[in-house]
């Protein structure tokens, strides 16, 4: 089964954009449910993303790459 | 809070024998010294602050103290090293740069340590008082007794680590005890040209501690203050602050010309001794006569003699021992 | 913070320092952390992040604005049974607390002949690039490390950001623990990737005084640390395309400072360049360049250094990223180095 991992929707306070200033893990890694696996900065503050399940990572957005809430930013394969 | 008999004579006991150290200390520091005075020579070179005069300051509070409370001292440390039970062969050992001093000589006066009895000092106006706080901190948070006690001039009351020390100290409500010897000159000058206010303990009001003061460098009165101010610690209601109305016998350090002081103020305050003074009222009270006076004196007298042979025939550490002991 | 099961977790210089921390409060109940917005906040950069939540308010304390009583404080509770993490939030701000730092913190242990033991850590930040200025941009890695008493370490990536911290904690004497805010993870602060590595779960000490050869080269030793270091592994990338080969050794410590380690190096390649975000004069390249000559290695070319030049840090991006060592620097140095031998 495939999850996506999405950027909460009650991550942060209001509408802003973020960006992913680090993943955590590599690319295709296996990962548990509520492992931290990226860090989103959305002005001077970071939050953390966690696994929401557990499986093998797929990355879709990048380091760098701006992010809003909602925004599949990579998916896991049970 | 009024001392026993014991206390009292425990505190005289204390004055005598540190003031007994400096008169020794004096004339030791001038050998080498005379006709010029060259710092560097004589068997204790360096500079020398000596507290002729503040040892009620000492006595008053330390009566109040045990070896598991922390002291912070100044670079006029020896009257409170005494009153704190620092080993005073070891001690004047130090002063003299010997091998069997508490740093083996690589301190002098001015940077005395003897954490078997938590006392320390530094040569830097105002920066016990962090030291002391955190000391205090350290007690707090590991449940263990104990106060801090950080003793400082009236002139580190100007300082910055006083006001962020005091501010610290309150939020965090710990047992630490400020005590201001006032002698009323910071070296040439005088109290009222740098400071504010006419007396710090106002200033504790800054920073919603009490504040006392201790006029006529009155030991029993040091007693008292002191006594509250270390119960109240003790008891967790958090700091204090004290000021001591003292009287500094000698110059700033030795050699000082003492010109700054108003024509007969010396004079004046050796008339006050406190030493002679309070040798009097225990006469008077009758808790010491002239034969019991004269033993204590002695007692105290060979005290320092001892610790002074001590240093005197030790020897120095290998000049290359100054490599050691940067790090643990 | 959970762990990942399989795969290389990687950590932030900020979350290493804030795992390290944590484990050694775990173990040792005399561990705790000071500072200004070190607690609910977690740190202006990020490195005691989580600590206030596990630890509470007693072991995680926020601290008034008050650097010379706080400072003062870790070395008096130190000297008295415990083991401060004490927070001096830029390195620039030592102006208002270096007496604590130096005439206290650093000397205690030895003018009481060893008997006094001052087991703390101070963490500050370091480093520029983002248009703070010169309050809050320096380095002064030569500042701490020239003065005797205190150790100095300064880690340019997460692993030995961890293993320092760990090994500074368990020090007996007060160690600085200098980071890079460009490598701190902290995106705003123009974070540096290459800072981000793997860093293993479990509590682990990086040795303090010793250096670390992060690429092996046979033509050339560039010497660095902290953000420096990247520096020099894009230098090297760079001159690898020409047909050159640099070694890039990170001191990590520079209180003991590992001598041996660059002059092995040295010795190896002949040709030595130091890379240093501190000022150029009386500084960390001068002593090492001096280290290495002064032990008569017969070098190919003069030493050379890129450093940042004597001048207060201006906040113009123009005439900051001017001032700053890069890796374009560093390859125009080399060439400069070949031209002239």
């Amino acid at each position: 089964m495939n999850t996506p991992i999405t950027v909460p929707e009650d991550l942060w306070e209001g509408d802003g954009e973020g960006v992913i200033t680090a993943w955590l893990v590599d690319d295709g890694s296996e990962v548990a449910q509520g492992d931290l696996v990226a860090e989103v900065m959305v002005e001077k503050a970071q939050y953390e993303i966690e696994a929401p399940v557990s499986g093998v990572l797929t990355i879709a957005k990048q380091e760098d790459e701006v992010v809003a809430k909602g925004t599949p930013i990579a998916s896991l394969e049970a | 809070m009024h001392p026993t008999r014991d206390q009292r004579l425990w505190m005289y006991r204390q004055m005598v024998t540190s003031r007994y150290l400096e008169e020794r200390i004096e004339t030791l520091y001038m050998e080498g010294k005379t006709p010029v005075f060259n710092m560097a020579k004589g068997p204790i070179p360096g500079e020398m602050h000596l507290s002729n005069g503040q040892e009620p300051c000492a006595a008053g509070v330390c009566a109040h103290l045990g070896p598991e409370d922390i002291v912070t001292a100044t670079h006029r440390p020896h009257h409170i090293a005494v009153a704190k039970g620092v080993d005073l062969d070891a001690m004047v050992a130090e002063i003299f740069g010997k091998a069997t001093g508490l740093a083996g000589g690589r301190g002098g006066h001015m940077h005395l340590f003897d954490e078997r009895v938590n006392f320390s000092c530094s040569g830097i106006i105002g920066e016990g008082l962090g030291p002391a706080v955190g000391a205090a901190l350290s007690r707090k948070m590991q449940g263990k007794s104990g106060v801090a006690v950080a003793f400082m001039g009236e002139g580190a009351a100007n300082q910055g680590a006083f006001h962020e020390a005091l501010n610290l100290a309150a939020v965090w409500q710990l047992p630490v005890v400020f005590v201001i010897e006032d002698n009323a000159w910071g070296i040439s000058v005088a109290k009222q040209a740098s400071t504010a206010v006419p007396r710090n303990d106002s200033r504790a009001a800054a920073y919603g501690m009490p504040g006392m003061h201790v006029a006529d460098n009155d030991v029993d009165g040091v007693f008292a203050a002191a006594g509250e101010a270390i119960a109240r610690a003790r008891d967790g209601q958090g700091p204090s602050l004290i000021e001591i109305e003292t009287a500094r016998l000698a110059g700033h350090f030795m050699g000082d010309g003492e010109d700054y002081r108003p024509e007969g103020e010396k004079a004046g305050l050796e008339a006050r001794d406190p030493i002679p003074r309070y040798r009097r009222a225990l006469l008077e009270a009758g808790l010491l006569d002239a034969a019991a006076d004269a033993g204590l004196v002695d007692e105290a007298h060979e005290r320092v003699e001892a610790a002074i042979r001590f240093a005197q025939d030790s020897d120095f550490l290998p000049a290359e021992a100054a490599l050691d002991a940067v790090f643990v | 913070m959970t762990t990942t099961s399989t795969g290389t977790r990687k950590l932030t210089i900020a979350r290493a320092m804030a795992e390290a921390t944590a484990q050694a409060m775990r173990e040792d109940p005399t561990v705790f952390v000071m500072g200004e917005d070190v607690g609910p906040l977690g740190g202006v950069f990020g490195n005691t992040r989580g600590l206030h939540e596990e630890f509470g308010s007693d072991r995680v304390r926020d601290t008034p604005i008050s650097e010379t009583a706080f400072i003062g404080a870790a070395v008096g509770a130190a000297s008295d049974g415990m083991r401060p993490i004490v927070e001096l939030m830029f390195v620039d701000f030592f102006g208002v607390c270096m007496d604590a730092i130096y005439n206290l913190m650093a000397k205690n242990t030895y003018f009481s002949g060893g008997r006094v033991k001052v087991p703390m850590v101070l963490m500050t930040s370091t480093g520029g690039g983002y248009s703070d200025a010169g309050q809050h941009s320096q380095c002064l890695y030569a500042t701490f490390a020239h003065l005797p008493g205190m150790k100095v370490v300064v880690p340019s990536n997460a692993h030995d950001a961890k293993g320092l911290m760990t090994a500074a904690i368990r020090d007996d004497n007060p160690v600085v623990f200098m980071y890079h805010k460009a490598l701190q993870g902290m995106g705003w602060l123009g974070t540096e990737k290459g800072a981000t590595v793997p860093v293993p779960e479990e509590a682990y000490s990086v040795e303090i005084g010793k250096a670390a050869v992060a690429r092996e080269g046979r033509d050339l030793t560039l010497v660095s640390l902290g953000a420096g270091v990247h520096h020099c592994l894009r230098a090297a990338k760079a001159l690898e395309a020409e047909g050159f080969d640099a070694e890039v050794v990170d001191l990590r410590s520079l209180v003991p400072l590992d001598r041996e380690t660059v002059r092995a190096s040295v010795a190896k390649t002949g040709r030595l360049i130091v890379v240093d975000e501190d000022y150029h004069s009386f500084g960390v390249s001068g002593e090492i360049i001096a280290s290495v000559v002064e032990h008569d290695h017969r070098l190919k070319a003069a030493p050379a250094r890129v450093a940042y030049p004597d001048i207060p840090i201006p906040f113009a991006p123009t005439m900051e990223q001017w001032a700053l060592p890069d890796a374009d620097k560093i390859v125009a140095a080399f060439h400069q180095m070949l031209r002239n031998h």
